[in-house]
């Protein structure tokens, strides 16, 4: 039984259809991204999951319960993160924590979630002096102080430096361990590729596909890139270029001085047969790579829209 | 859930945001010291008692008549002397001019010319010196008249007295303190409101939307300690007038909460209108500041209303300020009030443009939540 089910999820602003028919299931303890370019609908559909803007059709259920019916019961077990971060500024992190928790009827205990989010040292500073990384754990403990089954996290890492950026990363790898549900949308594909347990990409409203980060990248087509080059220079990347033209499996090659580039659908057998000609002449390679393929890559192929930061 | 728990966080979280924000020290408390020490500096320190005004006089000729009236001007205790002795018309101009003195009088040039002239600065002719100076010379035109008329002891006096409602007299001072109380906790709720448009731009009040808070007991909170705020207002601004200016105070409790309660109450369901109409910060103080303009110079504050332009009398009948600043006079100096029609009618006044700034508001804030994205 999943614990979240969105159903057919619409909105429309005026003549602009934010979320065109949005349907996923999340199971508990799963974490669980949206990805997508900007204007995609990723808010909006976080924003009517929440409870905040009523969708103008589908069905959102959590685990069992409706907005309908249960909106009360389901702000006791969701907990959220918004891009915006709002909080009360001239009170200070503690203050902060200690008033959030009297709005629900079971409140974690305020100095564990200090420590989960690490600010147990910077519990009297007032939240107008925490610097961006600070302020976003505090955003993301304010989400946690209820101690929810579900947190929804949105783009948490967004302008922050790398090392914030590891330490948020902690924080939700926390939560998965103690078997909470995360909803979480992010920028950054080498975010949504390790923390993630499973993807869902999102464009012009709807969900372009949606499965587990290694399945989506094992979908894409096996045309892999291959990059060699040579000490012995030009000539003899000439030379292999033109061996490796009939070489199996090979679809396209390019050189650039001693540097040849060679896209293959089967690498292995291409790099064996090229080795195979490069002892027999005598070239020595230098440098070989075979490059990747990430979520970039499948954003691209399901979107066909470049990546941006 | 505990109510009350969440009540009482609520409001010190409140209390805490409101006193840590120099802003509220200074426009609350420390704006509305300065603008009453200012008024009263100027306008409250002169009494009658020590009222001088400084003169000289000119005489162009020798003569009995003339000599009579300068015998009778320096027994005259106000007038303070710049030169004992009659100065040249030049001289006289210069001290004019340079209003050095507030008045010159030229006596009569002969026997046959009996006429007292004086002559002021032109920026001065309708100040309250230069009535005082006039009114003086004019009784004693008037006595040398008689005199010259041969009747010695007139037959009708006048006898001026001054009476106020209140135990003691209602003196300048008086009337500014209570004005500038009325001023400064309408602004504190025209202007308090700001919260609201800042908690809006900056998310949080959507941010509260997604807890399960009672959004009623967030605005009971808030209220309550504007209240408090208020209350310190009266108390800093009453103590300021008794003892560093003298007012005196005579305080009817149950009229002076009635108009205290109600008075802020409208002020701050006026902050919310525009708080609901204002999408920045800038829109806002943009129709608070208008608002407390408008209002502080039409009802009454620093001056009595009754002074105004007929064609404004109206616009002072309808402003919620003139009933505030009449209600908490009735409260903290005239003692009384609660049993009056008139102060009823005012509370009324100031309900009715509560309740209906309060349910427009209200209104678009609904609409305006449906629209938000």
């Amino acid at each position: 039984m999943p614990i979240l089910q969105v159903q057919g999820l619409r909105k429309a602003y005026g003549p602009v259809v934010a979320v065109d028919g949005i349907s996923f299931e999340v199971e508990a303890g799963e974490v669980f991204t949206i990805i997508g370019p900007n204007g995609a609908g990723k808010t909006t559909t976080l924003e009517m999951i929440e409870g905040l803007v009523p969708p103008d059709a589908g069905s959102i259920v959590v685990d069992g319960l409706t907005w309908a019916r249960d909106a009360d019961r389901i702000k006791y077990r969701i907990g959220i993160q918004p891009q915006s971060s709002a909080m009360y500024d001239l009170l200070t992190v503690e203050e902060n924590l200690e008033l959030f928790a009297t709005f629900y009827p079971r409140a974690r205990d305020t100095k564990d979630v200090l420590a989960m989010i690490n600010l147990t040292d910077h519990r009297n500073k007032r939240v107008k002096s925490l610097s961006g990384g600070q302020r976003q754990r505090l955003a993301i403990g304010l989400g946690m102080i209820n101690d929810p089954d579900i947190i929804f996290l949105d783009e948490p890492t967004t302008g922050l430096d790398p090392q914030a950026r590891r330490n948020i990363w902690d924080i939700v790898l926390g939560l998965k361990a103690m078997g909470k549900t995360t909803i979480l949308t992010t920028h950054y594909m080498e975010e949504a590729e390790k923390l993630s347990d499973r993807v869902c990409i999102v464009d012009q409203g709807k969900v372009v596909t949606l499965d587990t980060p290694s399945a989506l990248i094992g979908r894409l087509t096996r045309e892999r890139e291959v990059r060699l080059s040579f000490l012995d220079g030009e000539e003899a990347a000439a030379a292999a270029e033109t061996a490796v033209h009939d070489a199996s499996g090979v679809v396209r090659t390019s050189r650039e001085g001693a540097h040849l580039a060679l896209w293959s659908v089967r690498p292995e057998e291409t790099l064996y047969d090229l080795f195979g000609f490069t002892k027999e002449r005598g070239y020595r390679v230098d440098q070989v790579s075979i490059r990747e393929l990430s979520l970039e890559d499948v954003f691209i192929a399901f979107t066909g829209k470049e990546w941006r930061d | 859930m505990n109510w009350s728990k969440q009540f009482r966080k609520l409001f010190s979280a409140n209390l805490k945001v409101m006193f840590r924000e120099k802003q509220v020290w200074f426009w609350n408390i420390f704006f509305p010291i300065i603008l009453m020490t200012i008024f009263m500096v100027i306008f409250g320190g002169s009494d009658g008692s020590d009222f001088k005004a400084k003169i000289a006089v000119v005489k162009p000729a020798a003569g009995q008549a003339a000599d009579g009236m300068l015998a009778s001007l320096k027994q005259i205790p106000v007038f303070e002397w710049k030169s004992e002795e009659p100065v040249t018309a030049e001289q006289a101009d210069d001290w004019i001019k340079e209003k050095d003195v507030d008045g010159v009088i030229y006596l009569p040039e002969d026997e046959h010319a009996q006429s007292l002239k004086l002559v002021v600065n032109t920026e001065n002719e309708q100040n309250a010196t230069t009535q005082v100076i006039r009114g003086i010379l004019e009784q004693i035109v008037q006595q040398s008249n008689l005199a010259a008329a041969g009747i010695q002891t007139p037959t009708y006096h006048l006898e001026t007295l001054s009476v106020s409602s209140g135990s003691e007299d209602l003196n300048y001072t008086d009337f500014l303190m209570t004005g500038m109380i009325a001023l400064a906790l309408a602004q504190g709720g025209l202007f308090g409101m700001v919260d609201l448009v800042e908690m809006r731009r900056k998310g949080l009040m959507k941010r509260l939307r997604m807890t399960p808070i009672r959004m009623g007991l967030l605005g009971l909170a808030s209220m309550l300690v504007r209240f408090l705020l208020g209350v310190f207002q009266v108390v800093c601004l009453s103590a300021i007038g008794v003892f560093l200016f003298g007012a005196h105070l005579h305080i009817d409790v149950p009229t002076l909460l009635v108009a205290f309660f109600i008075g802020s109450l409208a002020f701050n369901a006026l902050g919310y209108l525009f708080s609901s109409f204002s999408k920045t910060l800038e829109a806002y103080m943009g129709f608070a500041n208008i608002a407390s303009f408008l209002m502080m110079f039409i009802s009454g504050i620093f001056f009595p209303a009754s002074s105004l332009p007929g064609w404004l009398q109206p616009v002072k009948d309808v402003l919620p300020l003139t009933y505030f600043a009449e209600g908490l006079r009735d409260g903290l100096v005239y003692g009384s009030g609660i049993e009056s029609t008139e102060f009823w009618l005012g509370a009324g006044v100031l309900a009715l443009w509560g309740a209906v700034a309060y349910l427009i508001g209200a209104t678009l804030y609904r609409r305006g939540k449906v629209e938000a994205r």
